[in-house]
Formats: structure tokens, sequence, C-alpha cells
């Protein structure tokens, strides 16, 4: 987590001047998570400027409700990240009543939105390969529907025609992978 | 302690990281990450592999995008006491100057106006006097102009009396009732035309009930050439009814406006060709 930002804040003083509403809290807000949360969104929501649009409500949301958060419940991004899937989600179902043709299934969008847009991973990311490496297809599927594409796992054993405590235990075991990946 | 392990490997805390559970079972987590440290290690475990796993799978978004979404929290932003720049001074400043400028604009303007219009009135009223002035000069002019014509006329007439060789004078003199009166009639039995002339007349002044009348005696008969007045201001020749023929002239004191035929009693003057 070397990633170079415009302001960095560590997460407890991030709440603390989030929570006085501080004009510097909203940029280091921005510049920590706006990529990572863009990445989400943007695999659910494939029209870019849709994407940005979600982003932006994403942050106007998390900035009016921040009064709702507890770091007591979980790390903030957790919680900002389901912001982020729920918009989203909302973004593509009320979209996709008009367009249900154009769905495409999970593998395919992700690979063509790291196609499409230029996600200039970081040099200190290269490792990446190893961590797709490190999941196998069938964790990696499973996660990323789930994470990624908003399905619950009820959905996802559905969608993939697994049964529900297989999806349970592949993704148990898939966030195992990442733990000791990240570690 | 089995049983924690058990429900942490239940697959449970995975799923309400990826905020797939029901309200019961968020707060079943939450519960139980409250009472059991280790659940809680467990739950920030996974956080963390999952927020490095978003971090591995940024995308940064437009660059532009920083400034507006910065700006939309400011525009939602209750207590924006950091944010009071964001307020351009110089929009806060330049509307009301121009209000100013607008109203003093008008409020010149008006003034202006109203000075012209008092301006043009009181120019309006003394050229009203100059005209009325001038109009009342132009017919007292065109009134004394009208005189002078009268008279030139007049006097036209009474010089070609005098210098027409046709006309014969005639001194009437009084009789005996006013041995005094005397007045001189001119006759030009060619043009038919009868003058007599007060300037000479010494006649009494006739009151207001009585005229004289101008007599012609043609053939032994008394004809009326029309009357007069005789007072000491007129110095006039007048023009009396024209007679193509007369014996004498004679003049009697009539009622207002003559008589058909003279009173010889009242014959004031007379006069024989």
């Amino acid at each position: 987590m070397a990633r170079k930002r415009k302001i960095s804040l560590s997460e407890e003083e991030l709440v603390r001047a989030l929570r006085n509403r501080e004009k510097v809290a909203a940029e280091a807000l921005y510049d920590m998570y706006s990529a990572s949360l863009f990445g989400v969104i943007s695999r659910i929501v494939t029209d870019a400027a849709e994407a940005e649009d979600v982003l932006q409500e994403t942050f106007v949301k998390i900035w009016n409700s921040f009064a709702s958060y507890s770091p007591d419940k979980g790390r903030l991004f957790t919680w900002m990240v389901n912001i982020a899937r729920n918009l989203a989600i909302d973004k593509i179902r009320s979209r996709d009543f008009k367009n249900q043709s154009k769905n495409q299934d999970l593998e395919n969008t992700v690979n063509s939105i790291d196609e499409q847009r230029n996600t200039a991973y970081k040099p200190e990311l290269l490792g990446i390969k190893e961590l797709v490496e490190t999941l196998k297809p069938e964790q990696k599927s499973i996660l990323d529907l789930v994470y990624f594409k908003g399905y619950t796992h009820v959905e996802a054993a559905d969608e993939l025609g697994i049964p529900l405590g297989t999806i349970k235990t592949r993704l148990r075991m898939a966030i195992i992978q990442l733990r000791k990946y990240f570690n | 302690m089995e049983d924690i392990k058990a429900y942490i490997e239940s697959g449970i805390l995975e799923l309400y990281v990826l905020g797939d559970v029901t309200q019961e079972e968020k707060l079943q987590v939450e519960a139980m990450a409250a009472k059991h440290p280790a659940v809680k290690a467990e739950l920030e475990e996974i956080e963390r592999a999952m927020e490095q796993y978003a971090d591995e799978n940024a995308i940064g978004p437009s660059g532009e995008l920083r400034a507006r979404v910065l700006n939309s929290l400011v525009t939602n932003l209750a207590d924006d006491r950091n944010f009071s720049r964001i307020v351009d001074p110089q929009a806060n400043n330049i509307i009301p100057i121009r209000r100013a400028d607008r109203s003093a604009f008008f409020k010149y303007a008006f003034a202006a106006c109203f000075v012209l219009l008092i301006v043009s009135v009181v120019a309006l009223i003394n050229a009203y006097h100059k005209l009325n002035d001038s109009n009342a000069l132009i017919a007292s002019l065109q009134n004394q102009t009208q005189r002078y014509s009268n008279t030139v006329s007049l006097k036209d007439s009474e010089i070609g009396v005098l210098r027409d060789p046709t006309f014969k004078m005639l001194r009437m003199k009084g009789t005996t009732k006013s041995p005094a009166s005397a007045l001189t009639v001119a006759w030009s039995p060619v043009k038919k035309k009868v003058w007599i002339d007060m300037a000479t007349a010494d006649m009494p002044a006739n009151d207001k009930a009585h005229q004289y009348q101008l007599w012609a005696m043609v053939g032994g008969k008394p004809v009326s050439l029309g009357v007069f007045n005789a007072d000491t201001a007129s110095k006039d020749m007048v023009e009396m009814e024209p007679t193509p023929s007369a014996d004498a002239f004679a003049v009697t004191l009539e009622p207002r406006g003559g008589s058909p035929t003279p009173t010889m009693d009242e014959m004031m003057v007379i006069g024989k060709f």
C-alpha cells in the first residue's frame, strides 16, 4: 500500500476530519479511495460517464450520511464500498430495464473493462499476475461476481449452477488466499 | 471456542464484508464481533484483504472528476465555513454596484427630464405671451393702417373733388332762422356726385334726436340727398347721395333719420346757382 496520493491521512484521522466536515477530509477521502471505488463501480456500470456519475453520487452519499458510519462495526472502506456497489446496482437495474439485451456475462465484462480503460496499474502492483495465479479461476469468478458485480451468493449459485454451500466455501477460500497473498 | 471457530468458518463473516447478509444476520455478526475479539480480528482481516483487492483492481477516474465531486460535496455541505471562499467575491461585489449604477442612472435621467420639462414649459409660456403681444401689435398696426388707408383714400377723394373742374362749389348761407350758419357744397353735374365740406361748415351741433338733411331743388321740388351730423370735431368732406341736376341746395334740421319732405320752418342754410 505504498500508493502515492495527493492527500493521505490515517483512517482514524480521516474519520475524525470527516465528522468535523473539514474540507481536507473531503479531499483526502477522494484522493485515497476514488480509484478503488471507481474500480468496483466501473465493473458494474460499464458506461464511463455513468460510472463517474455513480462515483459522484457515492461521495455525496458518504459525505451526507457519514454520521451513520461507526468504526466499531467495521472499516471505513467496507462501509463505503457497499454504498458504491448499491448505487451502481441501482443504476444498472434502472437502465437494464430498458436494454436487457445488452447484458454481458461477468468475466467478459471484467476483462473488457480492463481492456477498455487505461487501468494504469502502478509498478509496485506488478504482482497482480501472481495474484491472479493465486486465486483459482472458480474462486475468482465467484469473488468477482459478488464483490464486483453485486450478486448475492444465492444469485451467484444460480448463475454458476453451484450449490450454496460450495459458493460460501469458495468465497471463504478465495478471501483466505487473498489474505495470504497480501500478508 | 469451538463454536466461535465454526462461526468463523461458516463463511458468514465474508458475506458480511461483501454486504451480502440480511439485516438480521448483520446485527448478529456485529453482536458476535463485539463479544468475541477473535471474530472481530477475523472480520478485520477479511476487510483488509478485500480493501487491498479493490485497490489492486482500482481504476483512476478522469482528472476533472475530482473537482466536480468535491464541488458537489461543497454544495451539499451544511456547514460551509471552510468553503466560504468558493463564493465568488467578484460576483458578490458587482451585483450591488451595478444596481446602484443603474438606479443612479435612472435617477439622474429622471431629474434631467424633469428639468427639461420645466424649462420647456417656461419657454412655452414666454413664447405664448410674446405671440399674444405680437398678435395685439399686428392687430393695432392693421387697424392703424386701415385708418390711414381710409384717411388717405378720403383725402384722395377730397383732393379729387378740388382738382376736378366739373365740380361746382356753392356756399350756402344762413336763413333768417340761423343767420350765422353756412355750409359749402360741391356738386358735379357730369359725375352727379355731391360732397359737403365739414371743415368749412358753420353749423350748430345737432342733438341726438335730430340730424341735418341735405336737399337738392330739382325743378322746384326738394329731393333728399341724405342726412349728416354736425359737430366741431368733424373736419372731413362727406359724400352725399348723387343727383344729376339741381337748381339749389338747402339743409333742414329734421328728426333723426331724415324726413320724406323738408320741414321748411327748420331750414338752416340755402344756396342757389
